[in-house]
């Protein structure tokens, strides 16, 4: 079965959106783009109401460039500042309650594989530290118990950002911020420790600030969660206006909690090492028979 | 007044680095001239934030890249007007 899902009616290309054509001719629709090649394509991304300088905006970039197949991928996302740029993307995004992100995408990952027996479609949840460590929890967890298989990406910006500031879940212990005036009280949720505990076969912390590790980071991610079970990615997205970072110093923030307490940890289930092992070792084939 | 980046395509187009293409938190706003082999600002989705300065700046150190106010900007790139562009070297 086929379904070309990014296609013009013939006859019908010229009256399209200048940046539906634009998508066509030079988009990232069937075939990886590397981070290399940024700009030299047109991004999937439109433009969208998050703040100047955002680093959870450059994180959704990059998502985007890391997923391996854009025209079979469906995102799944909650209130939070990052629906906002998520839902300007040209990937089908579905919009969960706060709260049930984990298990739309469930429904949605086991319907596709029923529909689309011979195609590999993943299903992508990125949502904030509230929507998948507060509110979202108990689906996220479930989802993991359950092993379904599709990736969960968290943008951990440790606070409620467009509600003013209130400390989540994620946010270090102590911590001030505006709407929580006495400070955190708690300490920062481990959800590392939790993924592993309910057997999540991929997980990753990361920060962004190295482009081309957090795109392939994706990839694996989404790889391991088609054939392996659930897989985690918990990205460092700071949030400058909450925390008083100027924008031209996001990068040296993103860098200095990356050497401080956010630096790159990945760790795999058995099952997920061997069979990333092999596909390595698949892939490393294909290319050197490309070459000969 | 806002400010936008704005690139000195000489000294931009003698490194071929393309570093600030992928740290722009925005898509489709810092695009690459493959022809010209430098790197080019969408003046209408600049959001002004300065990081691409600081990665200009401070990682590849080629202080290719100025804040400059948008109203000094003449004859800007605008894909919201033209559309995305492997290359500007037919418009010029």
């Amino acid at each position: 079965m086929s379904l070309k899902t990014i296609n013009a009616a013939p006859g019908f290309q010229d009256y399209l959106p200048k940046e539906y054509q634009d998508l066509l001719e030079d988009g990232p629709f069937f075939k990886q783009r590397k981070v290399s090649e940024l700009g030299s394509f047109k991004e999937v991304i439109e433009e969208h109401p998050m703040c100047s300088g955002c680093a959870m905006t450059l994180f959704i970039r990059l998502v985007y460039l890391g997923l391996p197949s854009l025209e079979h991928t469906v995102i799944c996302g909650t209130a939070g500042c990052g629906r906002l740029a998520i839902s300007q993307g040209a990937v089908p995004f579905i919009y969960g309650n706060y709260g049930d992100t984990n298990a739309v995408a469930s429904g949605l990952k086991r319907g596709l594989d029923i529909r689309f027996p011979d195609t590999p479609k993943d299903v992508v949840v990125m949502a904030g530290d509230g929507g998948l460590a507060d509110i979202g929890f108990h689906g996220v967890m479930h989802s993991w118990f359950r092993k379904e298989k599709f990736t969960t990406i968290m943008l951990d910006n440790e606070v409620y950002g467009n509600t003013g500031g209130q400390d989540s879940g994620m946010t270090q212990k102590g911590m001030v911020m505006k709407m929580a005036p006495t400070g955190k009280k708690f300490e920062k949720m481990d959800m590392l420790g939790l993924a592993k505990t309910a057997g999540v076969a991929y997980t990753a912390r990361i920060a962004p600030t190295n482009p081309t590790r957090v795109a392939n980071t994706v990839r694996k991610a989404v790889l391991i969660a088609r054939e392996v079970g659930p897989t985690f990615i918990q990205a460092y997205t700071s949030c400058n206006i909450e925390y008083a970072i100027p924008t031209p110093k996001v990068m040296d923030d993103a860098r200095d909690v990356e050497k401080d307490r956010y630096g790159f940890v990945e760790y795999f289930s058995d099952d997920a090492k061997a069979y990333w092992e092999e596909s390595e070792k698949e892939r490393k084939r294909l290319r050197k028979a490309e070459k000969k | 007044m806002y400010s936008v980046a704005d690139i000195d395509v000489e000294i931009c187009g003698a490194t071929k680095c393309r570093l600030c293409t992928q740290f722009c938190p925005e898509g489709n706003t810092i695009l690459y001239d493959e022809i010209r082999g430098t790197a080019y600002v969408a003046v209408d989705r600049c959001k002004g934030c300065e990081i691409c300065v600081g990665i200009c700046d401070d990682l590849a150190k080629h202080h290719a890249i100025k804040m400059v106010p948008i109203d000094q900007i003449k004859e800007g790139f605008e894909i919201s007007k033209i559309g995305f562009k492997r290359t500007l070297v037919e418009s010029e």
